[in-house]
C-alpha cells in the first residue's frame, strides 16, 4: 500500500461510483469462494460469448481500477486519495456501515455536492466506503478476482444480475464521473462505461483468465 | 432568509445559501469560538455539531444547516462544565488555544459515541483536527480524563 | 528597578490618580466584543483600583490585577509573567486576575515575544515590581499601625504586625500605599521561599479558551468594521501591471478595490519590516465570505518584477534578484557555491595540516527546506487610521518594533497610535514582522473605517516570511588512533547560512574552522523557531552521532568526552555554551531514559543535545517502524532552562516543541516552482497529526537556582538530529535531507 508519498501529492480524491452501488445494498458477509462461477446467478444472459465479455470485462476493470474507483476500495480501512492512490490524509477509517467513525464520518467533511475550487472534498449525498462486512476490495485485484467479485452474491452485497446492469443508471454511478474541480475522470466515459459494463454481463459475466 | 438552530436559539440570517456555516457563525451571528483555519476540511478548526455530528463548517453551505440543529464550542455546555472542558481546564491542555475549540467538538462526539476510548480510537477520531503547537498528548489524556468524568456522571 | 522607570510610574500613577473616581479600571472599550475574565466577573469587578506600580492594581477588596507585558502566542506568558510579580508581592495567587497590557514600553518594558526571552528579559523587572509593591504596602501598614516597618511582615495577600496581632489586607492598605514613593534596592526573595513560581498554575485564560470566547484577532470585530483581503502576485519575482475589478464590484458586498503600495521608494525598512510584495491589490467588503468570493472575479496582470532595491535603516541599501526562482535550481546553485572559498568565521588551530595529515576523512552535506510557519489562526490584524489617531490591534509579537514603522507610515506621532495585543494563534517567529500590520493601517486609512485585514490560508502559506533554505558540509578529521583531531563546517543558504561559529564542538578540538556563505533571493525569510539553531542541531547533531559511529564510541559518551575537554581546557575563548551545564542534560536524559537499559533495545533510540536562546536541551526518541512508516512513540527530554517558573506549562512547551520537532524534521518543506509556492494549504503541506504524536514524552528539568532562561525554542532544534539518528537506528540509512520522509520513502522504493 502506497503511504503518503511525496508530500501530500493530490487533492482529497473520490471514490468509485461502482463502490457506492455495491456497497449500499450489501448485507450479509459470506467467505469468499473461487470456484463461484457465473452459472450460480440467475440470468437473462442473451447471447453468451465469452471471448466478448471477457474484452467489455477488461474495459469495466479499467475504470473500477481507476483512482476514482478503487480509491475508495481499498485494501485496508482507510481510503485512498489523489491519482497516486496514497493512504488518504488524516486516516478516516471505515467503520462498521462504511461512513467513517465518530468525528471523522465521511460526511462532515463530504458534502452532499461538489464544491467550488480546486482540492475540496468532493461531495455526494451518500459518501461512503462499502460496509465492513462486505468490504468488496478493488484495490490489488486482479481482473479474475474483481470479475468473480462482482457477479457472486456473496461478495457483491446479494445482488442479482438484474441489479447489476440497472445500477450502471443509479445517479450514484454517474456522480462518478462528476468529483469536483480537476479530478482525472475514469479512463472510459460513463456511456462507454456502461456499455462496457452490460456487454460484459449479458454475454455471459466471464472472468478474464488472469 | 434561512433560519438557523444554534444553540438552541433560532436565528434568521440573510445570506446567500452558498456562504458556508462558519463565515455566517463568525461575520453574520457573531459566534467566533469556531475557528477558521484552512477553509477545505483539512484541519479541523472550525468544527461544529450538525445534528450531533462533527462537521466542518468551513466547506458546509448554511442551507445544508437550514432548519437543523447547530451546536458550537459556545453551546456545548450551559455552565461550562462538559466534561472536555472540565478535563481540558485539569490538564492545562491548551498552548496558543486556537484549534481547541474544534478540538473539542471532535472529540465531544468520540465520547459521546464511545464511553471508554482507547488510544486507537483517539487517534481515529481526532487526526483530522491539527494542532499546530503539538499538545496532542494532553489532548488524549484529556479525552480519557473526560470519559471517565462522564462515566462517573 | 531604574530611577527613570520609577519616575515614570509615579507619574502615571498620578495621572490615574487623577481619574479616580470614574475608577482606573483599564478597560477593553475598543474590544467591543471582548469579555473580561469569568473570575474578574465572578469577583464584580470593582470600578476603584490603585495602582502600585506599572505592572500592579489593587481593590479595596483585595483583588490583585496584574498586567502582563508581553504578547501570547502560546508560550503562557500570561500566565507564569503574572507568578513572578505574585511571587514577590506575596500576593494570594487565588486573588490575582490578569490582564494583557496595551503597548506601553514605558510602562512594561520592551514587550516583544520571541527569541525565547520573556524570562530572561523580565525575571528582574518583575520581581521588582512586586517586591516594590509589597514594600509600599507594608510601609502603609507600618504609618497606620505606628509600628517600624521593619515589623510587617507578608503572606498571601494579608500584612501582619505579630507583636500587637494586628493585621489586614492588601486591599485595605492599597489606597494608602498607592502614595507612597517607589523605594529601591529591594531584597528578593530566596529561590528556597519560592510559594509561587516553581508550583504549577492553570493557564489564566484556560476557561475563556475552552468556551470558545473571543481572544484572537480574527476574533476582534467593532461596529462599522470591513474586511480587507490582499490578491497576491502567484510568484516571488512578480508584481502588480493592471487589474480590472469590474466583475469583482459587483458582487455582493464589496465596497472598494484598489492597489496600495506597502512602502514608498527609498523607504527605510527597519529589520522587521520584511516585505514579500510592494503592491497591494486590496478588496474590500462586508464579509470575510465575500471578499474571499469576490476576489475569484479579479482579472489581474502580472509582470516580471525584475530586479528591486530594498532601503534598510541607515539608506543602507540592497538588491533583490527579479528571477523565479524554483527548488531544483536552487539545489544546484546551493552545490556551487558550496564548493567556492567562503568567508571565515572562526578558526582554531590549523585545520588545513590536520585534514591534509589525517587518517581518516569524514565528509557529510545536509540539506533542509524552507519552511512556513503554519500558525493555525492566519495572519490578520485590525487597524482604525484617521488623520488625528491610529488604532491597531491583533496578534504580534513586537509591538515595539511595528510602531517606529507605523509612525512613519501613516505620519503620525508614535503617542497617537494605540497598539492593542490579542492573543495569537501561534506566531512561531512569523508575528514579529510588521508587514500585515502595516497594510492592515494603510488600507483603513485609504477606505477611512476600521478594517480587519485577513490572510487565507493561501495566502498565507505562499505570502510567507520562511525559515531559510539551508545546506551544510561537515568534515571531521580522525588520526590512525581515531582519535579527532580537527572539524569543519561549511555552511550556507538562501539567502542566510546558519553556521553558528563559537557553539559546540567549537571549544572542544584543537583544529578548528567554521565558514559561511549565503545566496541572495526574492523570496522572503525570516525568524523560524529558534532561527538558524533549528538546522544547525539537525545536520551537526547527525554528524556527530555518525562521527561518534566511526570513532567506535557510544554518542552519548562521545559528546561527554569533548564537553570536558571544552570545560577542562577550552579551544579558543569566544565558547558561547557553558560545558557543564550542556554535559548535565545529556547525563541526565541518558539516566532518565534508560540509555543502556536492554529493555530499550525494542526502539530504534536516537539521542541529540544542543545549546540556543540560552538554555540547554537534550533528547532521546525512541522510534518505530509500522506499515514503512516512522512513528516516535517516545520522548524523553532533558533540559536547563534555570529556575523553572510554571512546571506544568513548561513541560507542556517542551512536548509541544517535540512534537513540532518531529513534524517538522519527517514532513516540513516548501517548495517552489518558477517563484511560486507549491504547496499553498494543509493537504499538500503535511502537519503532524495526532496519531503521529510520541504516547509519551517525559520532561525533566535540570534543578538549579540560575535565573530563567528560554524555552520556547530550545527544545526544538535538537529533535531534528534525534529523530535522523533513531531513523539510522532503524533503517541503516543516514538522512541527510529533510524533510526525511522523502528520503525514507525513496529509499524504501529503491
Amino acid at each position: 500500500m502506497k503511504q503518503h508519498t511525496e508530500r501530500y501529492l493530490l487533492p482529497v480524491k473520490t471514490i468509485s461510483v461502482l463502490a457506492v452501488i455495491l456497497s449500499v445494498i450489501v448485507f450479509m458477509s459470506f467467505s469468499f469462494k473461487n470456484e463461484t462461477t457465473i452459472s450460480s446467478l440467475k440470468s437473462d444472459t442473451i447471447n453468451k460469448d465469452s471471448i466478448e465479455s471477457v474484452k467489455a470485462f477488461m474495459d469495466v476493470y479499467k475504470v473500477l481500477m481507476s483512482p476514482r474507483c478503487m480509491n475508495c476500495h481499498p485494501s485496508g480501512d482507510v481510503p485512498l486519495q489523489g491519482d497516486d492512490s496514497h493512504i488518504h490524509t488524516m486516516l478516516p477509517q471505515r467503520g462498521k456501515d462504511g461512513k467513517g467513525i465518530y468525528a471523522m464520518k465521511c460526511m462532515n467533511c463530504h458534502q452532499p455536492t461538489n464544491l467550488e475550487g480546486l482540492n475540496k472534498p468532493p461531495g455526494n449525498p451518500n459518501w461512503h466506503l462499502p460496509p465492513s462486512n462486505m468490504k468488496m476490495v478493488f484495490e490489488g485485484r486482479t481482473p479474475n478476482q474483481l470479475a468473480k467479485q462482482i457477479i457472486n452474491p456473496k461478495t457483491n452485497g446479494n445482488k442479482t444480475l438484474q441489479q447489476l446492469i440497472e445500477h450502471a443508471d443509479d445517479g450514484l454511478v454517474k456522480a462518478g464521473w462528476d468529483m469536483g474541480e480537476g479530478r482525472t475522470a475514469p479512463p472510459l466515459s460513463h456511456e462507454e462505461f456502461k456499455k462496457a459494463w452490460i456487454t460484459w454481463i449479458k454475454t455471459g459475466a466471464y472472468a478474464p483468465k488472469q | 432568509m434561512i433560519t438557523l438552530n444554534i444553540n438552541k436559539k433560532t436565528f434568521n440570517v440573510d445570506v446567500d445559501p452558498e456562504t458556508p456555516l462558519l463565515w455566517v457563525l463568525r461575520d453574520t451571528i457573531g459566534l467566533v469560538g469556531t475557528k477558521y483555519g484552512c477553509g477545505m476540511a483539512q484541519c479541523g478548526a472550525c468544527v461544529v455539531h450538525l445534528n450531533g455530528e462533527a462537521v466542518r463548517s468551513c466547506v458546509t453551505k448554511v442551507s445544508r444547516a437550514a432548519g437543523q440543529k447547530v451546536v458550537t464550542i459556545e453551546g456545548l455546555s450551559e455552565k461550562n462544565d462538559h466534561p472536555l472542558q472540565k478535563a481540558w481546564i485539569e490538564l492545562d491542555v491548551p498552548q496558543c488555544g486556537y484549534c481547541q475549540s474544534g478540538q473539542i467538538m471532535s472529540a465531544a462526539v468520540l465520547i459521546r459515541e464511545n464511553k471508554n476510548p482507547t488510544e486507537k480510537d483517539i487517534d481515529a477520531a481526532m487526526n483530522g483536527n491539527i494542532c499546530r503547537c503539538g499538545t496532542y498528548l494532553r489532548i488524549r489524556k484529556a479525552i480519557q480524563l473526560a470519559a471517565e468524568i462522564q462515566r462517573k456522571g | 528597578m531604574t530611577q527613570q522607570k520609577t519616575s515614570i510610574n509615579r507619574r502615571s500613577f498620578l495621572r490615574s490618580s487623577a481619574l479616580a473616581g470614574g475608577g482606573l479600571m483599564i478597560s477593553f472599550s475598543a474590544l467591543a466584543e471582548f469579555k473580561l475574565d469569568d473570575k474578574v466577573n465572578k469577583l464584580d469587578l470593582p470600578d476603584q483600583w490603585y495602582e502600585l506600580t506599572g505592572y500592579i492594581k489593587i481593590t479595596p477588596d483585595n483583588i490583585i490585577k496584574i498586567f502582563n507585558p508581553n504578547p501570547e502566542f502560546g508560550q503562557n506568558v500570561m500566565t507564569s509573567l503574572p507568578m513572578i510579580v505574585a511571587e514577590e508581592l506575596e500576593a494570594d495567587w487565588k486573588q490575582v486576575v490578569v490582564e494583557m497590557g496595551q503597548h506601553d514600553s514605558v510602562k512594561l518594558g520592551p514587550q516583544f515575544t520571541g527569541g525565547s526571552n520573556s524570562m530572561r528579559m523580565y525575571w528582574k523587572p518583575l520581581r521588582e515590581a512586586g517586591a516594590a509593591a509589597r514594600n509600599m504596602l507594608m510601609e502603609a501598614a507600618a504609618q497606620t499601625w505606628s509600628v517600624p516597618v521593619e515589623e510587617v511582615t507578608t503572606k498571601a495577600g494579608m500584612l501582619y504586625h505579630e507583636k500587637s496581632g494586628k493585621s489586614g489586607t492588601y486591599g485595605s492598605f492599597a489606597s494608602k500605599a498607592a502614595s507612597i514613593p517607589i523605594p529601591k534596592g529591594m531584597k528578593f526573595k530566596e529561590p528556597k521561599n519560592f510559594n509561587i513560581v516553581r508550583n504549577s498554575k492553570k493557564n489564566v485564560e484556560g476557561l475563556k479558551i475552552v468556551t470558545g470566547k473571543p481572544l484572537f484577532g480574527l476574533d476582534y470585530k467593532v461596529e462599522g468594521m470591513l474586511i480587507a483581503m490582499i490578491e497576491h502576485p502567484p510568484a516571488f519575482g512578480m508584481k502588480l501591471k493592471s487589474f480590472d475589478a469590474s466583475e469583482t464590484l459587483k458582487m455582493p458586498g464589496i465596497k472598494d478595490v484598489f492597489s496600495q503600495k506597502l512602502y514608498e521608494d527609498g523607504f527605510e525598512q527597519g529589520g522587521f519590516d520584511t516585505r514579500s510584495f510592494n503592491d497591494l491589490l486590496v478588496v474590500v467588503g462586508k464579509t470575510t465570505w465575500e471578499v474571499m468570493n469576490a476576489r475569484k472575479k479579479l482579472k489581474v496582470q502580472w509582470e516580471l518584477a525584475g530586479d528591486t532595491k530594498n532601503t534598510m535603516s541607515g539608506k543602507r541599501e540592497f538588491i533583490v534578484p527579479g528571477e523565479l526562482e524554483s527548488t531544483s535550481t536552487q539545489l544546484e546553485k546551493m552545490k556551487e557555491y558550496a564548493k567556492k572559498p567562503a568567508q571565515q568565521l572562526r578558526k582554531d588551530g590549523d585545520p588545513e595540516t590536520a585534514f591534509k595529515n589525517a587518517a581518516q576523512v569524514i565528509e557529510r552535506t545536509y540539506n533542509a527546506p524552507f519552511l512556513a510557519h503554519n500558525c493555525l489562526e492566519p495572519m490578520n490584524f485590525f487597524a482604525h487610521v484617521t488623520d488625528e489617531k491610529a488604532l491597531v490591534a491583533g496578534p504580534l509579537q513586537a509591538p515595539g518594533w511595528s510602531e517606529p514603522t507605523l509612525s512613519k507610515l501613516l505620519n503620525l506621532p508614535a503617542d497617537k497610535i494605540e497598539i492593542q495585543m490579542t492573543r495569537m494563534g501561534g506566531g512561531f517567529g512569523l508575528r514579529a514582522y510588521g508587514h500585515y500590520i502595516y497594510e492592515a493601517a494603510l488600507i483603513s486609512k485609504k477606505v477611512k473605517a476600521p478594517v480587519k485585514l485577513v490572510y487565507s490560508r493561501e495566502d498565507d502559506m505562499t505570502y510567507g516570511i520562511y525559515r531559510p533554505m539551508y545546506t551544510a558540509t561537515y568534515r571531521a578529521a580522525l588520526d590512525a588512533n581515531k582519535n579527532l583531531i580537527a572539524f569543519h563546517v561549511k555552511g550556507g543558504g538562501i539567502p542566510e547560512n546558519a553556521v553558528h561559529a563559537n557553539r559546540f564542538p567549537a571549544g572542544a578540538i584543537d583544529n578548528y574552522l567554521a565558514e559561511g556563505w549565503q545566496i541572495p533571493s526574492n523570496i522572503t525569510i525570516g525568524a523560524f523557531r529558534a532561527p538558524r539553531s533549528n538546522f544547525a542541531a539537525a545536520a551537526e547533531q547527525s554528524f556527530l552521532d555518525e562521527l561518534a559511529e566511526a570513532m567506535g564510541k557510544d554518542p552519548i559518551d562521545f559528546r561527554l568526552e569533548l564537553l570536558k575537554r571544552a570545560k577542562e581546557n577550552p579551544v579558543g575563548k569566544s565558547n558561547d555554551y557553558n560545558a557543564d551545564r550542556y554535559a548535565e542534560v545529556l547525563k541526565l536524559v541518558k539516566e532518565k531514559s534508560g540509555w543502556n537499559n536492554p529493555e530499550n533495545k525494542k526502539y530504534s533510540r536516537g539521542v541529540a543535545a544542543y545549546f540556543c536562546h540560552n538554555s540547554y536541551a537534550a533528547h532521546v526518541v525512541d522510534l518505530v517502524m509500522r506499515d514503512g512508516q516512522p512513528y516516535v512513540e517516545r520522548v524523553f527530554s532533558a533540559i536547563d532552562c534555570g529556575i523553572v517558573i510554571n512546571p506544568d506549562a513548561a513541560t507542556n512547551m517542551v512536548q509541544g516543541a517535540v512534537v513540532d520537532g518531529i513534524g517538522n524534521a519527517l514532513y516540513g518543506g516548501l517548495t517552489h516552482k518558477d517563484g511560486a509556492a507549491e504547496q499553498n494549504n494543509f493537504h499538500r503541506y503535511r502537519i503532524i497529526r495526532m496519531h503521529e504524536a510520541p504516547k509519551k514524552i517525559e520532561v525533566h528539568f535540570v534543578q538549579n537556582d540560575i535565573d530563567p532562561t528560554g524555552l520556547g525554542e530550545p527544545p526544538f532544534p535538537p529533535v531534528f538530529g534525534a529523530v535522523a539518528n533513531a531513523l539510522y537506528k532503524n533503517t541503516g540509512n543516514r538522512f541527510y535531507e529533510q524533510p526525511y520522509i522523502l528520503q525514507l520513502n525513496k529509499t524504501s522504493r529503491a
